[in-house]
């Protein structure tokens, strides 16, 4: 780079600093002029601005920070000798930072007050949910009532873009699921000679619990996350406003027809993943030497409906919560534009939370009820 | 710049012309472009020939009516698409000169400010004047804030510095993104529409404030518009672009425009003929 290189003699014994060359943010030199400055033990130290051929607002910036830092460490700092054609900039850059408030920036929440907003955030984003699936449940009645009201075009296609679209994820998920489950349970079980059981560990577990579970969590990836970016940009473009202006309701029009498709194609995908899962654990009991038909004849021996039932209402339940807290996080998102991407993030942390609750609870009631 | 001033700065640097710090000609033009043709690939140009100058402290305007192609051609002057023909020159140098790397050298002599103020988000306004400083400049965290504080003060939103773009009103984010621009003392800047969308009044303000900077700093800007008040209280000269003539329709002062260019372009611009349309 060209330019007047800036220069900094000094400080002398009375603390003179002379000051040459160009002064601006390129120029500018590296590390701490303040802690130099300091160091040389000076009370007062004053700068010659004579020397200066070019100065910036930057360059003022700079010696105004240097001014402000040392006055702050007790050295009285005065500048003197600006030269003629610099003394516009300098003047102007003066005046101005003088009439800068004294701000400082928003102090963050303290310990207490940070939990309690917490606290007060959680409560408000259960209300929401609750009141939402109120919302829902009534314009869901409304529909029952009235079936030809129904946006079902949208919803089919809707559906067709979750379960379609999902299907090959949905089979490699299940099917590495099942293939690891057997491998690692193989491993010990032959110890025992008792491999056999791999059929109805792997069976058993993907039926009654990883195949809808693994199935809802694709789908928070895929589905739920879309609704809650569709749902929150249209916010942003004021769509939803311009719906409600002209009488319609968002939850009907928008949140209805996707909450559908999903919780009736969330069982599908799900039998799609417990049967890609099966044929996982059935290349490994192939692999360990059981022949094919083995592991379905062990397997039928030990699995019963309500095993298969368990599945299968649990899908409904998690197909129906993913779009729920999807569309409803999409719906009460912010308007700006960062607002869509908060949307999506809490959507997907929600539900993945929620799953986790609501399957627990099954695990429970379903060890209570004995099924 | 001074006599004296110039003996200053030392000779060993090519053909004794001074340099900025970037190794720029600062009496050079601002701007100068030549023979642009403006186009998006695979598509008929929008505009041919374009060649035009602005001088030192000067404030030229892009005018035009709306499509005409006044954000297109703004696009292949500040470099985010490459003209199918001719260049422009920043400092008297091409910025087009070995792709990327002459223009990043540019972009630090020429601040360009948005039509929607473009502020980044999740950064407050401190911040965001503060980002190029810290990308590029030697500058330390302290004068860094001291520098993008004494910015904000200059467009007037000294207070805000610790607000976020989404808590301020838009006349007010266009400020910020004209602070911003300013970040690393460009010679020029160039403004896509600073008043739309906004209100007569805050619109104005803006207007005055871009004059204040033009006469306070010495800087040239480059304003695309098509708001007459605006073009008639702060614009020094403009062009006006034309779709049909695919170019510069006619160039010239406001005044001179707005009454006595003959070219139907200028009179539809500042509805000269309106009783015949009005028919
Ligand atoms: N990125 C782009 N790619 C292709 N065509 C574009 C692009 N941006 C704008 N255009 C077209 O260029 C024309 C001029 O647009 P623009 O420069 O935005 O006009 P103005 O700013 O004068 O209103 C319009 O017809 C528009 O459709
Ligand atoms: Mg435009």
């Amino acid at each position: 780079m060209h330019g007047q290189p800036f220069t900094l003699k000094g400080p002398d014994g009375a603390g003179r600093v002379l000051l040459g060359g160009d002064l601006n943010a390129f120029t500018a030199p590296r590390g701490s002029l303040a802690g130099m400055l300091v160091k040389s033990g000076n009370k007062e130290i004053t700068f010659d601005m004579s020397g200066l051929v070019g100065l910036d607002l930057n360059g003022a910036a700079i010696l105004m920070d240097l001014e402000k830092t040392l006055g702050d460490l007790g050295v009285r700092v005065s500048f003197e000798g600006v030269p003629e054609e610099e003394k516009e900039i300098w003047e102007l850059a003066r005046d101005t930072s003088a009439k800068i408030p004294d701000t400082s920036p928003p102090a963050p929440l303290g310990f207490i007050p940070a939990t309690g907003k917490m606290i007060m955030d959680f409560l408000k984003d259960g209300y929401e949910l609750t009141m939402f699936f109120g919302e829902v449940v009534i314009d869901g009645i409304g529909l029952l009532l009235r079936p030809w009201t129904g946006r079902w075009a949208t919803t089919l296609k809707i559906a067709e873009r979750s379960v379609v679209d999902a299907v090959p994820v949905t089979i490699l998920v299940g099917f590495l699921v099942g293939l690891i489950l057997a491998f690692q349970s193989a491993m010990v079980m032959q110890l025992f000679g008792v491999d056999i059981f791999v059929a109805d560990l792997v069976g058993l577990a993907i039926i009654r619990e990883l195949g809808a579970l693994l199935t809802a969590i694709v789908l928070t990836g895929r589905s739920g996350s879309a609704f809650s970016s569709e749902l929150a940009s249209m916010k942003t473009n004021q769509e939803i406003d311009a719906m409600v202006t002209m009488g319609l309701s968002p939850v009907k029009n928008l949140a209805l027809p996707r909450i559908v498709a999903l919780t009736f194609a969330t069982p599908i995908l799900t039998v799609l993943g417990d049967m890609a899962g099966l044929l996982g654990g059935n290349v490994v009991m192939v692999a360990i030497g059981h022949p094919v038909a083995v592991f379905w004849k062990e397997l039928s021996g030990h699995l019963d409906l309500s095993d298969i039932f368990t599945g299968f209402f649990k899908s409904f339940v998690f197909g129906f919560t993913v779009a729920l807290v999807g569309c409803q996080r999409g719906l009460f998102a912010g308007s700006g534009p960062s607002d869509v991407g908060e949307a999506t993030t809490l959507g997907v942390v929600t539900n993945i939370i929620l799953i986790a609750i609501l399957d627990s609870l099954f695990a429970v009631l379903f060890y209570v009820l004995d099924w | 710049m001074g006599q004296d001033r110039e003996n200053l700065i030392s000779n060993d640097i090519g053909k004794g012309v001074a340099r900025d710090a970037l190794g720029y000609d600062p009496n050079a033009l601002p701007l100068e472009v030549i023979d642009m043709t403006v186009a998006y690939p695979g598509q008929p140009p929008l505009l041919e020939g374009v060649s035009f100058k602005v001088e030192h402290g000067e404030i030229l305007g892009i005018l035009g009516p709306s499509g005409c192609g006044k954000s297109s051609l703004l696009r292949h002057l500040v470099g985010l698409e490459y003209p199918r023909r001719g260049t422009a020159l920043v400092l008297g140098e091409d910025i087009f000169a070995n792709g990327e790397e002459s223009l990043n050298r540019a972009r630090h002599r020429f601040g360009v400010m948005y039509q929607s103020g473009a502020l980044f988000g999740d950064l407050n306004l401190l911040d965001n004047v503060a980002m190029p400083l810290k990308e590029y400049s030697r500058l330390g965290p302290g004068a860094r804030k001291a520098a993008a504080a004494l910015k904000l003060a200059l467009v007037g939103l000294s207070g805000f510095e610790y607000h976020m773009p989404a808590e301020i009103s838009g006349g007010m984010r266009k400020r910020a993104a004209i602070a911003r621009a300013l970040a690393l003392e460009p010679s020029l800047l160039f403004l896509d529409e600073p008043g739309a969308g906004l209100d007569p009044v805050t619109a104005t303000g803006l207007d005055h404030l871009i004059l204040t900077l033009s006469r306070n700093l010495g800087l040239s800007f480059v304003v695309v518009t098509h708001e007459l008040r605006s073009i008639l209280t702060m614009i020094d000269r403009a062009i006006l672009l034309d779709k049909t003539a695919c170019g510069i329709a006619d160039s010239g002062t406001p005044k001179y425009l707005a009454e006595e260019s003959e070219v139907p372009a200028a009179k539809a611009f500042f509805l000269r003929d309106q009783e015949e349309r009005a028919l």
